[in-house]
């Protein structure tokens, strides 16, 4: 089984949090998963990483419809971080606006991390499909 | 040839005749002559005297030889008149005659000659002729012939002109009842009788436009004009003069048919028509454009001035339009302009402006035409504000679409995976715990169809009626209504509104509204100071504008400005925030008509303005 260091979920919904731990439990060996109810909590935990010289996920999930700071937010933010590594980010959403789609091109192009979107539902093969190190 | 004393004493009387007079025989040599013949004709020698008068004068007509010849046996006749140049070469005429000369025994000797200086008459004789054909080539010009009746013979004489004029024969005669005849029946022979009759009850002369018909049956305009001739202060008769002025006036009538088309055109078009003098001031005006500036009838606006039509400033701006159309002679063509006048009623019209020129390119005036197309402006502003209000409803349709679309799915595929999961587990304890959160997700499914049914409701729902409501009351029976959570939170609510204050809303909505904003602005209250929330009502340009200021934690508009009345967006990290509350109250101001507006600085509070509509 793939290895991976540390993965975060940044997601508001606990069963789509619940999900995708579970999948990824059946998919990859990963010393730990951490999860993030909205972008700000996520933010504020990987800024505080960085600052630490902690480890930093290398590969995360995030959600877009959150409260307080959304996935855009998140990654304005986030994407500001000096991080060299290179991180997986994967978009999970149930969203199908265009325009979602657009801002993922937009943010895709802006970075040395690589920027995945991804549809509602989501089943282990895809997990497994988008669960490695960038 | 005479001898003798006689003889001598003979030629001594002729010589001292004051006549032109020379005695010939019957060879045509000259026996005596008169000193003023002899003067006259430059012959002052004797030597004349036995030679032939052919020879000294080779200008005669052999013609007089015969006439002379005639003479000698005993019958005069008249010679003629011969052209002749005196001794200052001044050309002369003179007229030649002759008699039988006889001797004592009754013979005939010869011939007396007898010469008249008939110079003047002959050019008095020329000069006549001469007038004669002027007056003759102006009568025919302006086709004015002459006429005249004799009442002691009852004759009636046409000129050559009038004859033509009622196109009859030369040789035609003209009776007095026959001339009124060509008179057309009617108005025209009526007239000419009264005017006869006039004239020689009163002596009064005429000059009648009137119509004849001519002897061909063609009918013409012509100008009769007459007066009574008197003798030792008898009426002997009229005179006077005959015009064909057909052409002049049928052409005056046919401009006046142009002129009458012309107005009945201008009067009826529906544009407003009118013509300005170099000083702007109108000199024609049709009958749009007196409705279209409020008058009765044209005289009103004639000889006024942009001034003391409109108000100064549209005046001012309609006066430089002018001038300066009539100094570049460049027309305005369908500039739209916004027009004030002096009763306060704007309008706007689409109006052009074209110079009008004289004979040297100048421009001595201008016409206007405008159309006045208030109400299109009108109706335009009232579709594009439709379309403004159906694409923000189409807008806010996909968005709703999208929001169903997204928490649907989001709920479905919860579903699925837990399903998923549920189907491969064997383990009877995550069985129970999958089967927990299937649970879960379901009652969320229900919640969000819910909210969904309820930003639905208020957008469907058509049947709520607006009603006249007091404010003040409304806002203190709110107030009321919270009065727990108020007081829990220590919060003061201030009612500003003034006590008589209404609006016309739909209630259940403003219930809504209201309690919302208060409700947030305590909710999101600042954790270091009493939470505030002041109420007061604006009128903004015949809008109410309700203000609801708190002193809270604000807001970054920058950050979350566009997602604030966003479903399920929620800014604070609050337990009870869930994201319904703005999207839902502002659904129910725009059902009304309304919209809002936020004003937020973060840590200092926030202040939502609602518009009211109260038009149903």
């Amino acid at each position: 089984m793939r290895k991976i260091r540390c993965i975060g979920i940044v997601d508001d919904d606990p069963i789509t949090v619940f999900g995708i731990r579970k999948m990824l439990n059946q998919v990859v060996e990963c010393e730990c998963i951490e999860a993030y109810k909205n972008g700000k909590i996520a933010y504020e935990a990987l800024n505080k990483k960085f600052l630490d010289n902690e480890d930093i996920p290398q590969v995360l999930f995030l959600d877009i419809n959150m409260p307080i700071m959304d996935g855009w937010q998140f990654l304005e933010e986030f994407l500001k971080l000096p991080i060299k590594k290179r991180i997986r980010i994967n978009i999970v959403t149930s969203s199908i606006d265009p325009f979602d789609k657009k801002k993922w091109e937009f943010y895709k192009n802006k970075t040395h991390h690589l920027i995945t979107f991804n549809n509602k539902p989501i089943n282990k093969q895809d997990i497994a499909e988008i669960t490695k190190v960038a | 040839m005479l001898l003798g004393p006689q003889i001598r004493s003979t030629s001594y009387l002729i010589k001292q005749l004051p006549t032109l007079t020379v005695f010939i025989d019957c060879e045509f040599r000259i026996i005596h002559a008169s000193d003023k013949w002899l003067f006259t004709f430059g012959e002052n020698s004797n030597a004349i005297f036995g030679r032939n008068l052919f020879e000294i004068f080779p200008d005669l007509s052999i013609k007089w030889q015969t006439v002379l010849k005639e003479c000698f046996n005993g019958k005069s006749n008249p010679m003629g008149v011969q052209k002749f140049r005196d001794t200052f070469q001044k050309e002369k005429w003179y007229e030649w005659s002759n008699n039988c000369w006889y001797d004592e025994a009754e013979n005939i000797v010869g011939a007396i000659i007898q010469i008249i200086d008939v110079t003047e008459a002959i050019e008095n004789e020329l000069e006549l002729e001469k007038i004669k054909l002027q007056l003759k080539q102006q009568s025919e010009i302006s086709k004015t012939g002459r006429w005249e009746y004799n009442i002691i013979n009852d004759t009636v004489e046409w000129c050559e002109i009038t004859k033509a004029i009622h196109e009859v024969n030369q040789d035609y005669v003209p009776k007095l009842d026959t001339s009124i005849q060509f008179y057309k029946e009617g108005y025209s022979r009526n007239a000419i009788s009264m005017a006869i009759f006039e004239a020689q009850e009163k002596g009064t002369p005429w000059s009648l436009k009137l119509q004849i018909i001519t002897a061909s049956g063609k009918e013409k305009w012509i100008l009769a004009a007459g007066k009574p001739i008197y003798e030792k202060r008898n009426l002997i008769g009229f005179t006077g003069t005959f015009q064909d002025i057909d052409e002049q006036v049928l052409a005056n009538i046919e401009i006046k048919k142009s002129e009458k088309l012309l107005r009945t055109l201008i009067d009826n078009l529906p544009l407003n028509v009118y013509v300005k003098d170099t000083n702007s001031k109108k000199v024609l005006v049709n009958k749009a454009e007196c409705l279209y500036l409020g008058s009765k009838n044209e005289s009103e606006l004639l000889g006024k001035d942009n001034f003391d039509i409109y108000d100064y400033e549209t005046a001012k701006k309609f006066t430089e339009q002018d001038i300066k159309v009539m100094s570049s002679l460049e027309p305005i063509l369908g500039e739209e302009v916004v027009s004030l006048n002096k009763k306060g009623v704007e309008t706007t019209v689409l109006t052009s402006k074209i110079p009008l020129l004289d004979e040297r390119g100048k421009a001595n005036g201008l016409i206007g035409i405008s159309v006045d197309i208030t109400n299109i402006k009108q109706k335009e502003k009232e579709l594009r504000n439709l379309i403004d209000v159906t694409s923000l409803q189409n807008k806010k349709l996909i968005n709703f679409a999208h929001i169903v679309s997204h928490n649907l799915r989001s709920h479905t595929a919860n579903f699925s995976m837990l399903l998923d999961f549920l189907q491969h587990e064997e383990d009877e304890e995550e069985k129970t715990k999958l089967l927990g959160m299937l649970n879960c997700a379901s009652g969320s499914l229900l919640e969000t169809i819910e909210n969904l049914n309820e930003v639905l409701a208020i957008n469907t729902n058509v049947n709520l009626e607006k009603k006249v409501i007091n404010l003040h009351d409304k806002v203190n029976n709110v107030a009321q209504n919270l009065e727990e959570f108020i007081t829990e939170n220590n919060a003061h609510i201030i009612n500003n509104i003034f006590e008589d204050r209404t609006l016309k809303v739909i209630p259940q909505y403003l219930d809504s509204i209201l309690i919302n904003f208060i409700t947030n602005g305590i909710k999101y209250k600042h954790p270091n100071r009493q939470p505030k929330i002041s109420l007061d009502l604006l009128q903004k340009e015949n809008q109410s504008v309700l203000i609801i200021e708190d002193n809270g934690l604000g807001i970054d508009l920058k950050k979350y400005g566009n997602k604030l009345f966003g479903m399920y967006k929620t800014f604070h990290s609050h337990e009870n925030a869930r994201g319904m509350g703005l999207y839902i109250t502002k659904n129910q101001i725009e059902a009304m008509g309304g919209k809002v507006e936020v004003e937020s600085k973060v840590g200092v509070g926030t202040t939502f303005k609602i518009f009211f509509n109260e038009e149903n």
